[in-house]
């Protein structure tokens, strides 16, 4: 009885999970072994790929000045961005959590930014603001504060000009946080409201905490896809100035289809690869602490 | 164990049919189906075209991709249609593209064996494709007739030439220009430059400039290694060495002069900082400072008046400076290229076309110049008396260049990105005041000369 | 309940007072404009005189008004082939990649968090796996195995990254589901249920808000991705949008900008318009259809 429930189980789960692994063999398994043979490789694209060894991780690690710059600048990034990000849109979400009229209209508004990520418009108007000559600049020496330089065009802070970009798309980490918010029952606000309990402590005690699968659903996804980020840079900066906004992936991406040296480009995705994979294992360790599921069990734990 | 060795034999099959595409042979041209990549195994049943030395079959598809605006996809489709009612059997498999991402699927098209027939190719990585046997060589056809070139300049048809071959047909010349705005300078109350002004010219023009107006001397930052290279031919050496595996001239005082001359016009003004700079380059062409009339000058190419004529007809185009050496170092710079495909198995076809593309009057009628001005002299009389003003300046200035003119240096060496982008750095450092200009010309040399040495 | 006498906070934190109210929307209108600005921005470019578009980069408002120009000439398209030839191709692969795409996560996720198999564990952390790894390196292995299968420069090589699941909204979900009560899935085998049924019937209409927010982000996603066309798609008959904007301007040659931005605006009107056919799914889960309420 029990082993057949158990062949039951998984018939049926690798039945739901076959259109997945299907796509997931084909379209990221084969290439992500594929890359992995090429980062062991000297791999121009148009000449068949000539094995090195470790040489490509050597020279990564031991003469190329660019990639340890990239690695900063991507880790600046990612500390600066995700945790305002996160709580700019848990923000916004709360304030758009009521039943006030033309909230349709304002969720549509915010999320105006999310649909205009790469475009053209984001960058010439990004420029504008914080450029030289820009509404900041010109705001700024206006009020006294005189700026020889903006803060696009220096170094030591064009990196968080992006960031602020990468705040501005929040609309789709509210959306998420807006359908958790509208998720939790009315019932246990109802309940803590005839206990007495004040707004303040109605968010910590109850919309917080039911919040945390989905907080933790955002901070990974953040955190990975701004270890990720490429458009910001490639579209507003181009890596600049003085390779202050040089992003890991665009320098992984400059390696492969600019310099023709996709074996090296390819053994950066792996450090870039485990750096990730790193990060999440960490903060999916420590979700028994702090996230609250409604019912246990289920991703990561094996029958 | 069984799963192993399946994932082994696929990723093995994965590595080899694509990277078999570019194992062309030595001699490209006399087997070509025979060297048809491992990958073709995998293609539909119209493998079995036939080999580009027997006559063409009745329904010969060519496929054919290029980079363009607008313009230049519409009427390059006309083009194609006309060539197709010319050549019954001849059609087309058009791929037409943006500049951003042509590059991208091109190497990703080259690593699995499946270029297009014909390419159009640019100069920076003519030498790239050429390099690693992806291109086929053209020499044998204009030796046998196929590609006419009696009404090509030798000079300017040889950029082609990359180890012997002929990898790409140049198909439109053009020359580095500072392109100026004649009313900026009266309003700064200097004389418009002569042929033979020099650098210590420039400087003052740009820096009176700045004092009268307080607008932009010059209005743009280096880009990439052109403006370099011509500074450096001026003292006598070339850019990079023969063998491409290093820099070409041992004296970087050249470097550091050049370094100089945009650091004397940053920091008096008469040029923008890299922070501006990088606002005026955002916002293209068109809003360029010397069209818009906020500028006297910028360092462009010989098209230049034409894209901007919507917004500014009056742009004049000004020679380059002269060093005090005096030496000529211009060069006429082939603008594009037709290339065809090693792995193509209508080689023949192929080169048919790209010899109508440049010597048919009935084509040059269409394309009007837009790829810059044709190679063809017989083709540039034809269209003398058809041009607008500013094409026919641009026409002009090519014949005014060839006498400030010298041999052209060879195809951009492999890695030539990626110097590019070390001497915007460079300058951009020298520029931000981190380093001097002799400290640039020396981690410009070093830095070089590694890139140089690992990419040839 | 009226709000005289009551503390200010206490009115802010109220729907119904009138102040609070005002500065609600106050707030709300600041936020939204500093939102929109690009947005309009874009729509200002797409009226003005291809010239005009840069020189006056600044102006919210054309000099010279071009708006039949530019959205004529957009709309015709390159070589005989019009934009709504993209705009279909674009139709198509979202619709499609989102639908199938959306549904394959959900059963998936169902199967990650309410069904124990063998392997289970591993198989989710492949699914993080593929987020992390940069598209860009895996380009020319896919372009080999898309050629084998003879799906080059057909749409299907567009939807193929999509339709199978991803790993973005196998997690979405699945976190969602970790929300819902076990006791769900009891309930529904004491009724007679199985799993499946289980997922249809009472997982499916649950999941509303998970799923349009899925929907919602694929839709775009697909709609707005340039590298996966340039890469697969050589026909511009088979071009999507993006591929399609990409078309109209050149760095070194005359460019067309005013039918640039009109089609740009004109490709953003799908997405707003998915965005605000799905939006209100968003918000209307548990806490309005009373589960456990």
């Amino acid at each position: 009885m029990k082993k057949s429930l158990r062949g039951y189980r998984n018939g049926l789960g690798y039945l739901m999970l076959a259109p997945w692994l299907a796509g997931f063999v084909l379209m990221y398994l084969l290439p992500m072994i594929a890359s992995l043979f090429l980062s062991f490789t000297n791999f121009n694209m148009l000449s068949a790929p000539k094995f090195i060894g470790f040489d490509n991780y050597a020279r990564m690690f031991g003469q190329d000045k660019s990639f340890w710059k990239a690695l900063g600048v991507t880790f600046t990034y990612v500390f600066a961005l995700v945790p305002a990000r996160l709580a700019f849109a848990l923000a916004v979400a709360m304030l758009l959590n009521s039943k006030r009229k033309g909230l349709a209209l304002y969720r549509t508004f915010y999320y105006m930014p999310s649909i205009l990520s790469g475009s053209i418009a984001v960058s010439i108007v990004w420029k504008q603001i914080f450029g030289s000559g820009g509404v900041l600049m010109t705001l700024l020496n206006q009020l006294g504060i005189h700026q020889k330089i903006s803060m696009l065009g220096n170094p030591d802070t064009a990196v968080y000009s992006l960031a602020l970009l990468g705040i501005w798309q929040f609309g789709s980490s509210m959306l998420i946080f807006l359908s958790a918010i509208k998720q939790i029952p009315a019932s246990l606000h109802e309940s803590a409201k005839i206990d007495g309990a004040r707004a303040g402590s109605r968010f910590f005690k109850i919309t917080l905490p039911m919040l945390t699968p989905t907080i933790f659903f955002n901070l990974i996804l953040q955190i990975i896809n701004a270890f990720r980020a490429f458009t910001e840079s490639y579209v507003v900066t181009d890596g600049g100035p003085l390779d202050s906004t040089l992003f890991y992936v665009l320098y992984l991406y400059r390696r492969a289809f600019n310099y023709f040296d996709m074996g090296y480009s390819s053994a950066m995705a792996w450090v870039l690869v485990i750096i990730i994979a790193l990060f999440t294992a960490v903060i999916f360790k420590t979700q028994n602490n702090w996230v609250y599921y409604e019912s246990k069990g289920g991703i990561g734990h094996d029958s | 164990m069984k799963a192993k060795a399946i994932f082994a034999a696929i990723i093995a099959v994965i590595i080899t049919a694509g990277c078999a595409g570019q194992q062309a042979a030595p001699n490209p041209t006399d087997a070509p189906a025979s060297q048809a990549p491992a990958a073709a195994v995998t293609e539909q049943p119209k493998a079995e075209a036939p080999p580009s030395e027997e006559p063409t079959a009745p329904d010969a598809k060519l496929s054919i991709t290029w980079w363009g605006s607008q313009t230049r996809h519409d009427y390059t489709q006309t083009l194609l249609d006309l060539y197709s009612s010319n050549n019954p059997g001849i059609s087309f498999e058009a791929s037409p593209s943006g500049w951003d991402g042509y590059f991208d699927k091109l190497s990703t098209q080259a690593a699995s064996g499946a270029l297009p027939d014909i390419i159009q190719m640019d100069y920076l990585y003519l030498a790239t494709y050429a390099k690693n046997n992806t291109l086929a060589d053209l020499l044998p056809y204009a030796d046998s007739g196929a590609l006419s070139l009696g009404d090509v300049d030798e000079n300017l048809y040889s950029s082609g030439f990359v180890d012997g071959k002929l990898s790409g047909l140049v198909l439109s010349s053009s020359v580095v220009t500072f392109p100026y705005n004649p009313a900026v300078l009266s309003e700064a109350g200097v004389s418009e430059p002569t042929v033979t002004w020099t650098w210590d010219d420039f400087i003052a023009i740009c820096q009176q400039v700045k004092e009268k107006t307080g607008k932009y001397g010059l209005s743009s930052n280096p880009i990439d290694t052109n403006i370099l290279n011509y500074y450096i031919r001026q003292s006598g050496s070339p850019l990079f060495a023969p063998d491409n595996k290093s820099l070409g001239y041992s004296d970087d005082s050249a470097f550091a002069g050049f370094a100089q001359l945009y650091k004397t016009l940053v920091d008096s003004g008469a040029a923008p900082t890299p922070d501006e700079w990088t606002q005026i380059n955002a916002l293209g062409k068109e809003a360029s400072p010397v069209a818009t009339g906020d500028a006297a000058f910028t360092t462009e190419w010989s098209n230049f008046g034409v894209i901007v004529a919507a917004v500014n007809p009056d742009i004049k185009l000004a020679v380059p400076p002269y060093s005090s050496s005096g030496n000529k170092a211009l060069w006429i710079k082939p603008g594009m290229f037709f290339s065809v495909a090693q792995t193509s198995k209508l080689k023949d076809e192929a080169v048919k076309f790209i010899d109508w593309f440049i010597n048919s009057e009935e084509a040059n009628a269409i394309i009007m110049a837009e790829r810059g001005v044709p190679v063809s002299s017989k083709i540039r009389s034809y269209l003398k008396t058809s041009l607008n003003k500013q094409q026919q300046d641009m026409f002009d200035y090519i014949d005014l260049i060839t006498a400030h003119s010298t041999q052209a240096p060879p195809p951009d060496p492999q890695g030539i990105s990626e110097v590019n982008k070390l001497l915007i750095d460079t300058i951009d450092q020298v520029l931000y005041g981190r380093i001097t200009p002799d400290e640039a010309a020396k981690n410009f040399r070093s830095e070089a000369d590694a890139i140089l040495a690992r990419n040839n | 309940m009226t709000a005289k006498g009551m503390p200010a906070p206490r009115i802010v934190s109220k729907s119904k007072g009138l102040p609070g109210s005002m500065l609600f929307h106050a707030v709300c209108l600041a936020l939204g404009f500093l939102m929109v600005y690009p947005l309009l921005w874009l729509l200002a470019s797409s009226m003005k005189n291809g010239s005009e578009i840069f020189t006056t980069a600044l102006s919210l408002w054309p000099k010279t008004w071009a708006v039949f120009e530019n959205y004529s000439s957009g709309w015709r398209g390159i070589g005989g082939v019009g934009f709504e030839t993209f705009m279909l191709n674009s139709l198509i692969v979202s619709v499609v990649g989102t639908v199938l795409g959306v549904a394959s996560s959900l059963m998936a996720a169902y199967a990650f968090t309410r069904i124990k198999f063998r392997l289970s564990g591993f198989w989710f952390a492949c699914v993080m796996a593929t987020l992390m790894i940069p598209g860009q390196v895996m380009v020319v292995p896919q372009y080999i195995i898309f050629r084998a299968l003879g799906i080059i420069n057909t749409l299907v090589s567009l939807a193929a990254p999509w339709m199978f699941g991803s790993a973005f909204f196998i997690f979405l979900i699945a976190q969602f589901f970790r929300g819902l009560p076990i006791e769900l899935d009891e309930a529904a085998e004491m009724d007679g249920c199985g799993k499946i049924s289980t997922l249809i019937l009472i997982y499916l209409p649950l999941s509303a808000p998970a799923a349009a927010t899925s929907c919602i982000f694929s839709f775009y996603w697909i709609w707005q991705d340039f590298f996966q066309p340039l890469i697969f798609i050589n026909d511009p008959k088979k071009f999507t949008v993006p591929l399609a904007l990409n078309l109209y301007t050149d760095p070194n040659s005359y460019s067309n900008y005013g039918g640039l931005f009109a089609m740009s605006v004109v490709s953003l009107l799908p997405v707003v318009l998915f965005f605000i056919l799905f939006q209100k799914h968003l918000v209307e889960g548990i806490a309005t259809t009373g589960l456990k309420g």
